[in-house]
């Protein structure tokens, strides 16, 4: 038989780690992240701030078939030499940071390609930054049936 | 998974000096985001690739720096000037101190 005394011991110690168990997650779990986070994490900058600009090109599917395995490709129209490194970003994603691209003159052209992982439909960002600060940015919606985030 | 960082790098077979030549790997990695549970509910710890340098005869030309956002087995491509002939070298590592190095020839016609 259960004593009063041992049953709200252990109704109390329930409650305890109930309230504990958020902040356990927290610390396991990478923290989710706005895309407005994300860009002055890795950019120092907001969304205003970035220029849309065609000479930035996105090579990818309008529709992925799965998230997990999305090909992306950027290139840009300016010498090589002149930008310091060009970054994806997915809106959507938990953490919308994807890559940094650092490049150099070696490379002889601003050109990066890959494949990502798109936890749903979202927007994918080519930033490109330039050495003398300008952000040239621009985006294009993709479509995802299966997200691919676990 | 079994040979985890194992890397496949191709370039073209034929290059011509000055031309601007594309440079493809593949990384043998599982790229876990730390957010995915196995069959019994627990979590998976995050494990990927958060570096690759791209090297020719020991001067760097590219820096990628990536995260869990990067699909299974990593594709990666860019473009490298030719001036010479020389040694492509690729080193990357992942979050749990993995260090991996790849070399590949580059002859320059």
């Amino acid at each position: 038989m259960i004593s009063r005394r041992d049953l709200l011991k252990t109704a109390s110690a329930g409650a305890l780690a109930l309230l504990m168990a958020p902040a356990l997650i927290g610390s396991s779990f990478s923290r989710d992240m706005t895309l407005e986070e994300a860009l002055k994490e890795h950019l120092g900058a907001t969304l205003s701030d970035l220029t849309q600009s065609d000479k930035v090109r996105i090579k990818a599917p309008t529709i992925a078939e799965s998230g997990a395995n999305v090909p992306v490709q950027i290139s840009a129209d300016v010498p090589v030499e002149e930008v310091e490194a060009l970054y994806i970003f997915a809106d959507a994603n938990f953490n919308p940071w994807v890559t940094t691209v650092e490049l150099s003159p070696m490379n002889g052209e601003v050109f990066f390609a890959t494949r990502i992982k798109l936890a749903k439909t979202s927007v994918v960002r080519a930033i490109i930054k330039m050495k003398d600060g300008t952000l040239l940015a621009t985006s294009k919606e993709i479509k995802v049936t299966v997200g691919g985030c676990g | 998974m079994a040979r985890i960082g194992r890397a496949i790098v191709r370039v073209p077979k034929k290059i011509k000096k000055g031309d601007v030549f594309k440079v493809q790997m593949v990384i043998t990695h599982p790229m876990e985001t730390g957010r995915r549970k196995d069959r019994h509910g627990k979590t998976i710890p995050a494990h990927y690739i958060t570096k690759v340098e791209f090297f020719f005869n020991d001067k760097k030309v590219t820096t990628l720096h990536t995260g869990p956002a990067i699909s299974k087995n990593p594709y990666f491509a860019v473009m490298m000037k030719a001036t010479e002939s020389g040694k492509l070298t690729i080193k990357y590592e992942d979050n749990k101190g993995g260090k991996w190095e790849k070399s590949v020839p580059v002859k320059v016609s």
